[in-house]
């Protein structure tokens, strides 16, 4: 699998630039240093850029003609699947998909496809992925960006975007910022990073923002242990509150009868020696306690 | 969502799932409108556990069905409100199984569970007792999984859990559900079987291409919402994610993001504080009309004790001078909505949101301890 540990004179292109968000976010990426060699969109006459970046009318022969292998594709849910597709079939190794609303049976196929090739799929539902200070894949606000050596992990946008921001405030950067984003069915899970996070030698703790719904925490716990991550971890989990049976914004952040709750999550998390705190203020002042 | 049993039913019995005749009413009955007894009485909410919560009774008399009507109906569990009731047949020397389909997330297919025990919670029969793998999602995977997790058991069960298991499998593909679990199942001797109770969870980002799902969210012409689908015909009207989390609560939250919103209420909860509502407002999505936000502002002056209202928006894209503008439109388009305003705001555009808000007589605060230490100084005030 490709490390996501991008830098940036990696070259990107982004499906979908022709769009509202991808006209927008293709400069505000560029602006922070991402570098976008290519857009795919459908041919217009006399239109050969978007921000300067060049258009191509496909995937393969945007592939064909920058060399790119990390993809960001800001297309619609239901156009989400045949953009992956045609990402994977062009050679594609990395992609990243912020749009939400996915189809859940949409993104069983994807996830098949992507791990058939040996593509690592960021999202669906994540506002991206960033290298502070060097590359950015997405959404991600600058000023939560800082870097540093905390590995980040979120299924949730805004909830990362204030907990980043207030560590910054406090001092403390990240190292490699990943939204996994808030689907049910996703690419790569918390569980999956972790070999690449013991790996990173910038990476000296993690957090985890996660939330109600799903497994993906205990897997998480799981995977600490069997593999013996030796890094200080520590988590915040949204949704302590939240009524069983209503998807709290997230598809993933669905509970029903014990199913996805949050006492199993947490418990999973303290047995495997993770630090779970139970409000933002004190997630940044533990962390930061420990960070400097 | 969570659908009702009775709305599970109805859509599996298109799809070949044996279900007990039974009827939907919200009132007292008569045998007339009812198959032949004796019965079984069902509160519908769209949360498990009823059996525990009493809303599931027998009757052999339709005096006895009208008095669990009465008593059923209006009754609160999980914090929702039944509002109407299944009656059906009773089913009567069957053996009870357990099958379900559910999403496996890590193995990107669908996780069968077969156990020729049913009736009682699946937490509760012991691991051995359970049968359980994952295939693709695709209907000879899953018939070829079916096969091979009933192959040791004996007719009829066997043959009841094959059928039941294609028929489900159909069901689970064609509506692109997340979860269908029928528990019990009964078998009978002759090897019929009948999906004694359904819990089923579908995907809302299916509704679109899912038009008998989107039914269930509204009745009759004038498309009035169904009360138990509330949050997910306002997400499909609307665009937003709006869930009244305390219907006495004091504190109304104009927010964005869900992770963030949820960890607000799971704090202010917390801190003995009582938020109205849950609200992913989608700020990037407003398009600069307030149309969003009024619609908003209405639902929550319908809190009976709603005393003061909570902006708290963390934009990484949206620029916030437009916002203030776009929500100081809207709180002047709502004006019966009369309730202290707070604001917490950060990114981009905070000096032009600061004075904008300002002539509109609100402060803008850039640290959410000091806007909820304001909250609490509007609650001590009405008091």
């Amino acid at each position: 699998m490709i490390s996501p540990r991008i830098d940036r004179h990696t070259k990107i292109i982004l499906q979908g630039i022709s769009g509202r968000a991808g006209r927008l976010h293709s400069r505000l990426m560029r602006e922070y240093g991402t570098n976008l060699v290519g857009g795919v969109a459908p041919p217009k006459q006399d239109i050969h850029d978007i921000n300067g970046i060049p258009l191509y009318p496909d995937c393969a022969s945007a592939v064909a003609a920058t060399g790119a292998a990390v993809s960001v594709a800001l297309v619609g849910a239901y156009d989400l699947l045949d953009a992956m597709k045609e990402a994977v079939a062009a050679g594609i190794k990395m992609i990243v998909t912020p749009t939400e609303g996915m189809p859940v049976h949409d993104a069983l196929q994807a996830k098949r496809l992507t791990q058939e090739a040996g593509v690592l799929w960021i999202g669906g539902s994540t506002p991206g992925m960033a290298i502070a200070e060097e590359v950015k894949l997405g959404f991600l606000p600058d000023v939560s960006l800082k870097s540093g050596h905390l590995g980040l992990m979120s299924k949730s946008g805004t909830l990362s975007y204030e907990s980043g921001f207030r560590l910054a405030q406090h001092g403390v950067g990240t190292s490699v910022w990943i939204g996994v984003g808030g689907d049910p069915v996703k690419g790569a899970r918390y569980s999956d990073l972790v070999p690449f996070y013991a790996a990173d030698a910038q990476t000296h703790a993690l957090l985890i923002i996660g939330e109600i719904g799903g497994h993906d925490e205990e897997d998480f716990a799981a995977a600490l242990i069997a593999q013996k991550f030796s890094k200080p971890v520590f988590a915040l989990i949204a949704g302590r509150t939240a009524p069983e049976g209503v998807a709290m914004g997230h598809a993933g952040a669905l509970t029903y009868g014990s199913h996805g709750g949050y006492a199993a999550k947490r418990t999973a998390l303290v047995a495997a020696g993770v630090t779970v705190f139970d409000s933002l203020n004190a997630m940044v002042d533990g962390v930061a306690k420990h960070m400097l | 969502m969570y659908l009702l049993e009775h709305d599970a039913k109805g859509l599996l019995a298109q799809h070949g799932v044996a279900v007990p005749n039974g009827a939907l009413l919200s009132d007292k009955t008569t045998v007339a409108s009812l198959p032949p007894g004796p019965w079984i009485v069902k509160g519908q909410i769209t949360a498990g556990g009823r059996g525990k919560s009493g809303l599931i009774k027998k009757a052999n008399t339709i005096d006895e069905v009208n008095t669990l009507i009465g008593r059923i109906i209006g009754q609160e569990a999980k914090g929702r409100t039944v509002r109407s009731v299944r009656v059906e047949q009773q089913v009567t020397g069957a053996s009870e199984a357990y099958i379900s389909l559910l999403l496996d997330p890590a193995e990107a297919g669908i996780r069968v569970i077969i156990a020729e025990q049913g009736g009682m919670e699946i937490e509760s029969l012991p691991p051995s007792a359970l049968l359980a793998a994952t295939a693709a999602p695709n209907t000879a995977a899953l018939h070829a999984l079916i096969d091979q997790l009933t192959a040791n058991i004996a007719d009829p069960m066997r043959s009841a859990l094959r059928l039941a298991g294609q028929a489900l499998t159909g069901a689970f593909l064609a509506y692109e559900a997340l979860l269908i679990e029928i528990n019990p199942l009964f078998v009978l001797p002759d090897g019929r079987w009948i999906a004694g109770d359904a819990k089923f969870v579908t995907d809302d980002s299916t509704l679109p291409r899912q038009p008998a799902q989107r039914a269930l969210l509204s009745h009759g012409p004038d498309k009035t919402p169904e009360p138990s689908y509330l949050e997910t015909a306002l997400k499909d009207t609307h665009g937003c994610d709006y869930v009244v989390v305390d219907p006495a609560g004091e504190i109304a939250l104009l927010t964005t993001g869900a992770g963030l919103s949820m960890m607000l209420i799971d704090e202010m909860r917390a801190a003995g504080l009582k938020p109205y509502n849950f609200l992913d407002i989608r700020s990037g999505g407003l398009r600069g009309e307030t149309i969003r936000l009024i619609n908003v502002l209405k639902w929550m002056h319908q809190g009976p004790q709603v005393k003061v209202l909570l902006i708290n928006i963390f934009a990484g894209i949206t620029e916030l001078g437009e916002f203030s503008e776009l929500l100081v439109s809207a709180l002047r388009a709502v004006p019966e909505f009369k309730v202290p305003v707070v604001a917490r705001l950060v990114g981009n555009g905070m000096e032009t949101a600061r004075g904008v808000l300002q002539a509109a007589g609100i402060t803008l605060h850039n640290d959410l301890d000091h806007a909820l230490a304001e909250v609490r100084t509007h609650l001590g005030s009405t008091l």
